[in-house]
């Protein structure tokens, strides 16, 4: 059931419009039913009992990339998210989740994928591969540009607890979104050895569990719910200085989505409100650290892409750029809408490749018009996406975390030449 | 109801994919941005002019009804089904066909959104400079059909003024040119302007010819801080008659400074009465003197401080939280109904004064909008449309305004249209004459019937 408050949401939409032409899913399909406003309306109607949730509902609600960009355009204030997100939760009610979803939820919902951890990559990377169809494309990315799986996944990679260079000046607790623990290690890397040379001494929480926000925003609370309460659980951040986060989404889960999932839901949200304030992206906790004395020249050119989860979920625009701005001898372009959705939207590629490929197509444009070497962005998701539709193009997608560790020297640096 | 066969053809013409007839779809095109709500039964996407002209034939053959749509921003119900049949909606065509810089004019298809042709010809060093409020969802064939005018107006004028020609499809399906791409011409009857503002009753526009100005070098803007709102309406009046010509000069009460801030936190300030928003732009130096001196001029009459601002982002942040002064507004209540009376400048403090006293009189909350600079008042009445008292009192309110405004020398509708909401006015300011000739002209060019119908005309059979 959608709380009352939120369901009066409805009523503050003036249906003025200035949303549908900043959706970049509008953008390409251009009817009425996927704009947001044309959401938020058939919305009331369902709340109001005119009209009955359909599979053709269901289907122009799933048409969202969840970036919003309508949200912040929204002049009378509509918290557009939280509707759609609990319409989704309405919606996996009464149709249930594909099997494949379900299957992958359930995996991610709790440990059970500890017992695949000693032998991750090296036993399972042939055999998922070979699932895949040759030569063909999972959504809008070619299997041939999919990442590979780490050989361990990182949380069995390191101890519990890792000091510090020299003496310790601060203390944090490492989420380790799945993303990283499972395919990007080297940002893992990047993060543990970039904290380490600061002086900061890294708590990776035993225990740990998926954020569970992809979950989430296919609208499966009940699974969602047990990955809240385990986080929460395993993570106290009383003596730590901050919960660090690499992952754009990881961060707007544990930021803000656990805290008003657990309200709308009717339960205590005290501790994830607690969590919540606790937690930073990577970026912003290192911004107030003296780098300089750390930071070697690297001669390269490089653009930034605003994650959706990063830039309007938790407000973070600054801090990546100026970390990227203060590497000596890095050229920083800022590519034209850089704030645009790259088109992922985690599972939306693989559903709407159409419209997926061409908001990714404009997204590729802005970056070959910058004609950088690299490009640089907090969110696997829009890693994957970037990565995987820039075709034959040698530029590199990698997180801002993994550029600073080579500009530090770091262990781990990835290779930048150009 | 559509019949199955009639459908059929429908979807011969433009394909299953645009010719949508789901409860989802007809429900998404049921509403525009007004209270008004009509369900069509079919929604059709046409890219061409020929699949356009091909849907007028069917529907003329078979007596279906049509109402042309382009991003359904407006104010009145006039892109609404009133009376059923199929929305036949213009966002999938939506090509810029050519601008011209040799000869400065522009071709677009309907779709086209303002402010993204805007942007385009901005590129290009040139100006369209017809900008409604709207302008960032608003399409350029809604805005033909509305003759939208909007904020630049006192300098600039109305979208009429920049029209050199269009393509029209009529009701029967067959297509004609109006007007051309010369600045001038006057072979013949002015039929451009005749299908500007005519709310899609007429004809459908399928292809535009806009005239483009060059772009100006410059541009300050300015707040002028009241604590009173009509010293500020006063200023205006002065401006105005003092021969100073602003790019923009708009009005806006404390109680809109109140909800964009909320919305845009720009630092307004909330204690102010009323603040004017005045744009001056042309060449580097000229800016700067007609700067300074509407700033010595606001100061003079009265204006407590004025803010020049000191950069193009801080003029556009401005502007962006001016635009979203309609949805701001839904932050207090979640319906408000927009008034559009247009009175000549010298009254606009009286009109203000009145519209205040006539909505407290009718215990309804109003924040008053204007852009004031053309006399153009948009005071928003707060209510909640679930509440028929309340609406009952606004709707006296809205009569009350109109009379007042006619009183005055001044029109039911600056730039919205009649649409549905004002047409039992129409009466009060065209005289008998003068709508048997609308009516003429509409059974010219409609003979059936069937193009929108309900519009403004068929509302005040008198």
């Amino acid at each position: 059931m959608i709380p009352f408050e939120l369901s009066e949401q409805v009523y503050n939409c003036i249906k003025c419009g200035l949303c549908s032409n900043t959706c970049p899913v509008y953008a390409q399909l251009r009817f009425e039913g996927v704009s947001p406003r044309g959401k938020v309306q058939l919305i009331r109607k369902i709340l109001e009992g005119k009209l009955a949730i359909s599979e053709n509902f269901a289907r122009l609600l799933g048409t969202c990339l969840l970036c919003e960009t309508c949200m912040v355009n929204c002049p009378s204030g509509v918290r557009l998210d939280r509707l759609m997100k609990a319409m989704r939760a309405e919606v996996v009610a009464k149709y249930s989740l594909p099997w494949q979803k379900r299957a992958l939820y359930h995996l991610l919902s709790g440990p059970h994928m500890l017992p695949f951890a000693v032998f991750w990559g090296r036993m399972l990377e042939a055999p998922l591969r070979s699932l895949l169809p040759k030569d063909g494309k999972v959504g809008t990315i070619p299997c041939s540009r999919l990442p590979r799986l780490n050989s361990r996944p990182l949380l069995s990679q390191y101890p519990e607890i890792i000091s510090p260079v020299g003496p310790r000046v601060g203390r944090v607790l490492y989420f380790v979104g799945c993303a990283t623990n499972y395919m990007s290690e080297n940002v893992g890397r990047a993060v543990i050895s970039v904290l380490v040379k600061l002086g900061v001494e890294v708590i990776i929480p035993r225990g740990q569990v998926c954020c569970g926000f992809p979950i989430c925003l296919a609208g499966a609370r009940k699974p969602f719910l047990s990955n809240i309460r385990r986080n929460l659980e395993v993570f106290d951040p009383k003596d730590a200085d901050a919960v660090v986060v690499d992952c754009a989404t990881c961060g707007a889960a544990l930021k803000k989505e656990y805290a008003d999932v657990l309200e709308e839901m009717g339960e205590d949200a005290e501790a994830a409100r607690e969590l919540g304030r606790k937690v930073l992206d990577i970026s912003q906790y290192i911004s107030g650290f003296d780098l300089e004395k750390y930071l070697r020249p690297v001669p390269t050119r490089v653009t930034y892409h605003d994650p959706c989860h990063l830039l309007r979920t938790q407000g973070v625009k600054e801090e990546p750029r100026s970390l990227l701005k203060r590497i000596p001898n890095m050229e920083f372009v800022e590519m034209a809408g850089a704030d645009v959705c790259c088109g992922g939207g985690g599972a939306f590629q693989m559903e709407h490749p159409d419209v997926a490929s061409g908001i990714t197509k404009n997204k590729i444009q802005a970056i070959m018009e910058t004609r950088a070497d690299i490009v640089a962005t907090g969110c696997p998701g829009c890693r994957l996406q970037i990565h995987g539709n820039l075709g034959d193009e040698s530029i590199q997608v990698v997180h801002p975390i993994e550029i600073l560790a080579t500009a530090m020297a770091c262990n781990h640096c990835i290779d930048l030449s150009s | 109801m559509l019949k199955p066969e009639i459908l059929q053809k429908f979807i011969a013409i433009v394909g299953r994919d645009r010719c949508k007839t789901s409860p989802e779809d007809l429900l998404t095109f049921g509403y525009d941005a007004s209270i008004y709500e009509y369900v069509p039964d079919a929604v059709v996407f046409p890219k061409s002019t020929q699949e356009a002209a091909g849907i007028m034939k069917v529907a003329s053959a078979h007596n279906v009804f049509v109402t042309p749509r382009g991003a359904g921003s407006g104010l009145g119900g006039e892109a609404l089904a009133k009376h059923g049949g199929i929305v036949l909606c213009f966002s999938m065509m939506h090509r810029i066909l050519e601008i011209n810089t040799a000869n400065r004019y522009a071709v677009v298809e309907p779709g086209v959104v303002i402010s993204e042709f805007q942007k385009a010809v901005e590129r290009v060093g040139l100006f369209y400079p017809p900008d409604p409020g709207s302008a960032a969802v608003a399409t350029m064939g809604g805005s033909v059909a509305m003759n939208s005018g909007g904020m630049r107006g006192v300098k600039y004028g109305v979208t009429r003024d920049y029209l050199l020609g269009l393509e029209i499809v009529l009701p029967s399906g067959e297509v004609m040119m109006t007007g051309t791409v010369t600045a001038k011409d006057v072979t013949g009857y002015d039929l451009t302007r005749l299908i500007c503002g005519s709310e899609g009753t007429l004809a459908l526009v399928t292809r535009i010819n806009v005239r483009l100005l060059p772009k100006p070098k410059t541009k300050r803007t300015l707040q002028a801080i009241y604590n009173s709102i009509d010293a500020a309406g006063d200023a205006v009046s002065r401006i105005i008659e003092e021969g100073i010509v602003p790019a923009t000069l708009e009005l806006m009460d404390g109680m809109i400074i109140q909800a964009l801030e909320e919305f845009s936190h720009l630092g307004l300030p909330l204690d102010a009465a009323a603040i004017l928003l005045i744009d001056v732009d042309g060449d580097t130096e000229t800016v700067e003197r007609q700067a300074a001196l509407v700033a010595d001029f606001c100061k003079a009459q009265g204006a407590r401080e004025v803010r020049v601002s000191s950069s193009e982002k801080e003029n556009e942040q401005l502007w962006f939280a001016r635009r979203s002064a309609f949805g701001a507004v839904a932050r207090m209540r979640p319906t408000c109904v927009i008034e559009d009376a247009t009175v000549p400048v010298s009254f606009l403090t009286a009109t203000i004064k009145k519209v205040i006293e006539i909505c407290g009189r009718n215990r309804v909350q109003v924040a008053v909008l204007a852009h004031a600079g053309d006399g153009n008042l948009h005071p928003l009445m707060l209510c909640d449309q679930r509440d028929a008292e309340e609406m009952a009192r606004v709707d006296k309110c809205m009569d009350e305004i109109v009379e007042f405004a006619l009183s005055v020398g001044g029109t039911l509708t600056g730039e919205h249209g009649i649409g549905i909401n004002k047409a039992k006015y129409l009466p009060q300011q065209l005289s008998q004459t003068s709508l048997k000739m609308m009516r003429a002209v509409k059974a010219t060019f409609d003979p059936q019937g069937i193009l929108n119908p309900g519009g403004f005309l068929e509302h005040c059979r008198s």
